[in-house]
């Protein structure tokens, strides 16, 4: 049985759904990715699975528990990181930790002050003092703390620096490890490239697609940004047999689909001044899984 | 009840909770001392040059001993409305405070139940209000009792102060109600300030007497009648009742609204 299960969880605020129709099966310790622009019902699915909203229609289980009534029996064994970074400013970051602690009954505080090394986090100053990043570090620490089985963590990178970021996803994988289940909402596909299994994608409130991460791959094109030297070498290059498209007197955009071994052969004939990689954005994405879509129908 | 939160509450509030009570100790100390029967003639001269603004805020009969004297100067506007601020303050915060900077979303994926966590804050609420009167009324005592020995009616002025804390228990229920029920802490803090400032407005002009004395119906503080505690008449203890009723209404309601909720964290 899945350890995490969405049936046809639908919120309407008014006239507008906020999420419609969302189904999900999580399987135990799989890292599930959650991947949609903002605003298109991650958090609000999110709040469905910590029951602090009501859905209009479907449920929510974890661990065969209804989310909406046994609310405080499933927090034993969940760990939420809040995508709205928020404490109670007038505590340091130790005393918070110790506060949530205790609220958890939790006595043992050796992997909070684990955590706080790996994250490399001074906790004793204000919170109200901390930097973003500090306190996105903060509430990863009390989410990890008790040792949940199972994690959901909305928008977990949100304010991390590039290097914590890194750490985070070795942490994540290492997390994965040891059995933990964990489902993580994201708008950057690369974080959920590195640790997820399996990705679903949502989109304006419905979900698009859910996808294995080695199918999500497959999808996925690269483009490349190439300046050639001079205008005469781009329109040399434009006769080539590939996805070319023209975006500046000497500057081209090339799409490949797989391997990219016979773009870089084509390319050693010509004189370049630059080459960039264009990270796939997610409307790109959303692109192919419209068009695909569009043509089943 | 879940304690760890209760003591969190009881630190954060301390500064608030001093700050009032030193305000009120202060006062109160004064007016004990400030009493003298040959002074109230003083006092009465003055609320016969403006009869109008004297009786707004309830003065309008400086009665000739010290209880009547202390009901007159303080449970008219000072044992009012500086508890009101209190509990203004201590009600938005203890719920509406969490939810709208979302620190709430901490505490409720703790395994607390909501019930739990709301009903410490209403305990926590309640409770403060009553140390607090408790602290005023026992050093009203110690101080009259120093200052005038015998002269203060003891049954009556303890009447006096259970039904103060009736009219601040149905208040804080009204007020916590509003902080478990409102959508953010603007409209949170504009009902709960502007209601019971209006019901105050209401009986202040009520008291002037003539045709505004009907405007009595239409305020809460009418159910808090100093006069009718002292004699211990028949009446208050209806009023008391209402009170109760109205505080208990407003708190089961309160729990009831935050536990269904949603919540946005």
């Amino acid at each position: 049985m899945a350890i995490i299960e969405v049936n046809n969880l639908t919120k309407k605020f008014g006239d507008f759904y906020s999420v419609q129709n969302v189904a999900l099966q999580i399987e135990k310790g799989e890292v599930f990715g959650f991947l949609g622009p903002n605003g298109a019902g991650k958090s609000t699915t999110i709040r469905h699975l910590m029951g602090f909203l009501q859905p209009t229609e479907g449920q929510c289980f974890i661990k065969g528990l209804d989310c909406r009534r046994s609310t405080a029996e499933i927090q034993k064994f969940v760990g939420y990181l809040p995508g709205e970074i928020a404490f109670i400013d007038k505590m340091t970051g130790q005393q918070f930790i110790k506060f949530i602690a205790q609220m958890r009954e939790l006595n043992d505080l050796t992997r909070a002050n684990e955590l706080m090394q790996f994250f490399e986090l001074n906790a004793t100053g204000l919170i109200k003092k901390m930097s973003k990043g500090m306190k996105q570090k903060l509430g990863l620490i009390c989410t990890f703390m008790h040792n949940p089985e199972i994690v959901i963590l909305d928008e977990p990178t949100s304010g991390l620096d590039p290097l914590i970021q890194t750490k985070f996803i070795d942490f994540i994988l290492a997390e994965k490890e040891k059995g933990t289940t964990i489902f993580m909402s994201s708008h950057i596909i690369e974080e959920i490239e590195k640790t997820c299994d399996r990705v679903a994608i949502l989109n304006a409130g419905k979900i698009v697609a859910t996808e294995t991460i080695a199918d999500l791959k497959k999808q996925k094109s690269k483009k490349f940004l190439i300046e050639f030297q001079s205008e005469q070498e781009l329109s040399r290059f434009l006769g080539e047999q590939l996805k070319i498209k023209q975006i500046g007197p000497t500057q081209a955009i090339i799409k490949v689909q797989g391997n990219v071994q016979t773009l870089l052969h084509t390319l050693a004939d010509y004189k370049i001044n630059d080459l960039d990689i264009i990270s796939q954005s997610l409307e790109d994405i959303f692109m192919h899984y419209y068009e695909s879509g569009g043509k089943e129908s | 009840m879940n304690f760890t939160l209760l003591k969190h509450e009881v630190l954060a509030t301390v500064k608030l909770f001093s700050i009032i009570l030193a305000v009120l100790m202060l006062y109160i100390i004064s007016i004990v001392y400030m009493y003298n029967p040959e002074m109230s003639n003083t006092l009465n001269k003055l609320t016969e040059t403006m009869p109008e603004l004297m009786s707004a805020f309830g003065m309008s009969n400086i009665g000739n001993t010290l209880i009547e004297f202390l009901s007159t100067y303080l449970y008219g506007f000072l044992l009012l409305i500086l508890p009101l601020v209190f509990i203004i303050m201590s009600a938005n915060k203890l719920i509406m405070g969490y939810i709208d900077n979302g620190s709430m979303a901490y505490l409720i994926a703790t395994p607390n139940t909501r019930f739990k966590i709301v009903f410490t804050q209403a305990f926590f609420l309640v409770a403060s209000i009553f140390i607090l009167l408790s602290i005023t009324t026992l050093v009203a005592i110690l101080f009259s009792k120093i200052l005038f020995p015998n002269e203060l009616d003891l049954s009556a002025f303890l009447t006096l102060n259970i039904g103060l804390f009736f009219l601040h228990f149905a208040i804080s229920g009204y007020c916590f109600f509003i902080s478990c029920s409102s959508k953010d802490l603007r409209t949170s803090y504009a009902y709960s300030t502007g209601i019971p400032i209006l019901f105050y407005l209401i009986q202040a002009l009520s008291n002037m007497g003539g045709a505004l004395g009907k405007l009595q119906y239409f305020t809460i503080y009418s159910l808090f009648s100093p006069e009718k505690l002292m004699t211990q008449d028949s009446s208050s203890i209806w009023m008391l009742g209402a009170l109760f009723l109205i505080g208990m209404f407003c708190y089961m309601l309160a729990i009831r609204v935050f536990v269904k909720r949603d919540l946005y964290l």
